[in-house]
């Protein structure tokens, strides 16, 4: 009989161990956890920014390259000065020439008053400078209620490989986030339009994993709630010890 | 960014753009004539306008910046300075001759050519250089007066107007 007794004791103290060991490993992981910021509420997002390789990339560029903001002439032969770096709203700028045969496409849909661009964006039409461009046909193309550009230091400084070209560009990074070309500018609205989509997709996703951090939080609360009840409160030595320390004799001895 | 047009030099801070430009006769540079040679001018207004802002200007605003105060947020400035014909040179409303330091008393929500809601604005007049100029400030907010009018100030320092 007393060597049952002492059996069970003994297997007791082992099981209290284990437990203790198991429960000290969880508090661990969840600590690190929330030193990592899981649990806690996502900042409220900002619109949602399209990915960096929208409209398209082009083949051999790195991504992501450092905007420029944009000087050059108006069509009166006036001066005209674009922020695009720096600033809150992300530009899309669009290369085009009077002479291109796909730019026709082009200036035909930037003449609609109504352009379904991304919100948070604003449009810049860049043509080459007076002296590479038929400036009255640009005037003749260009929409009036799109600025537009004649700054042949523009198609250098963003290494426009020819027209149509688009380049899309994030204010506050001031970087180029995406770039390419289309064969008509619907085309390009509706990969700008399904990088914004998919971004907002990302965002969601992004909350939902928030409220399974939460769920951890609760299950957390669940388990600092048992410990409490078994005597074990923060602090306490037994959540600090590895499961390969001795415990103390006394411990987890029946009462 | 420089800007320099039409006799027109400005550096512009960080953070501002701008355009000086003519009005263009968009219909004229429409027609077949136009093709091939200088775009015109609209005939009862060929003298410069100077736009300045410190958010992105729409293409198609009027000489006092009608289109773009109407997209402006609090934090936002709008400047125009606009050349009248030399007949207005050195008469008495052109009578100053350097561009002002202003302070917010100067703007008010009555001098806004346009009236919307919060914003307030300055007129003046210069003759520099033997040009006649109009400057015309809108502040997005006027309860930001006081952060916005050093703004304007900064921009201001930085114009210069050749004979």
């Amino acid at each position: 009989m007393t060597a049952l007794v002492v059996l069970q004791s003994v297997v007791l103290v082992v099981l209290v161990v284990l437990v203790s060991g198991l429960l000290r490993s969880h508090a661990t992981i969840l600590r690190r956890l929330h030193e990592l910021g899981a649990g806690t509420e996502a900042p409220p997002t900002s619109r949602p920014r399209p990915p960096s390789q929208l409209p398209g990339p082009t083949a051999g560029r790195p991504a992501s390259l450092p905007a420029h903001d944009i000087s050059g002439l108006g069509l009166d032969d006036g001066a005209v000065a674009v922020r695009v770096v720096e600033v809150e709203h992300d530009t899309i700028l669009v290369f085009l020439s009077s002479g291109c045969s796909t730019c026709g496409a082009f200036w035909e849909a930037l003449g609609q008053p109504d352009l379904a661009l991304p919100q948070g964006t604003r449009l810049v039409l860049v043509t080459q400078g007076p002296d590479r461009e038929h400036v009255t046909l640009v005037a003749e193309l260009a929409p009036t209620h799109v600025p537009l550009i004649l700054s042949n230091e523009a198609w250098h400084d963003y290494a426009v490989p020819g027209s149509p070209y688009v380049v899309l560009v994030d204010g506050p990074s001031g970087r180029v986030v995406g770039e390419g070309t289309a064969p008509t500018f619907e085309q390009v609205l509706s990969m700008l339009g399904r990088a914004v989509d998919d971004a907002a997709h990302r965002s969601r996703l992004a909350s939902h994993r928030g409220e399974k951090a939460k769920a951890d939080a609760a299950r957390e609360a669940e388990i600092d709630d048992a410990l409490i009840v078994a005597g074990v409160r923060p602090g306490d030595p037994s959540l600090y010890r590895s499961v390969d320390q001795p415990s103390a004799p006394d411990e987890g001895a029946p009462p | 960014m420089h800007l320099a047009a039409h006799g027109f030099s400005i550096d512009l801070p960080r953070g501002w753009e701008g355009t000086i430009s003519r009005r263009l006769d968009a219909v004229a540079a429409r027609s077949a004539g136009a093709v091939g040679g200088a775009i015109p001018l609209v005939e009862e207004q060929v003298l410069p306008v100077v736009h300045l802002a410190n958010f992105g200007l729409p293409g198609d605003r009027g000489d006092f910046g009608s289109g773009a105060v109407e997209i402006m947020g609090p934090d936002d400035v709008f400047i125009a300075m606009l050349e009248f014909g030399p007949e207005c040179a050195g008469t008495a409303l052109f009578a100053d001759t350097r561009l002002p330091r202003l302070d917010p008393s100067k703007f008010d929500r009555n001098r806004l050519q346009r009236t919307l809601a919060g914003q307030s604005g300055h007129q003046s007049w210069y003759t520099i250089n033997g040009r006649a100029l109009g400057l015309y400030a809108v502040l997005g907010s006027h309860g930001l007066a006081g952060k916005l009018v050093p703004r304007v100030n900064e921009v201001l320092a930085n114009v210069r107007v050749a004979a």
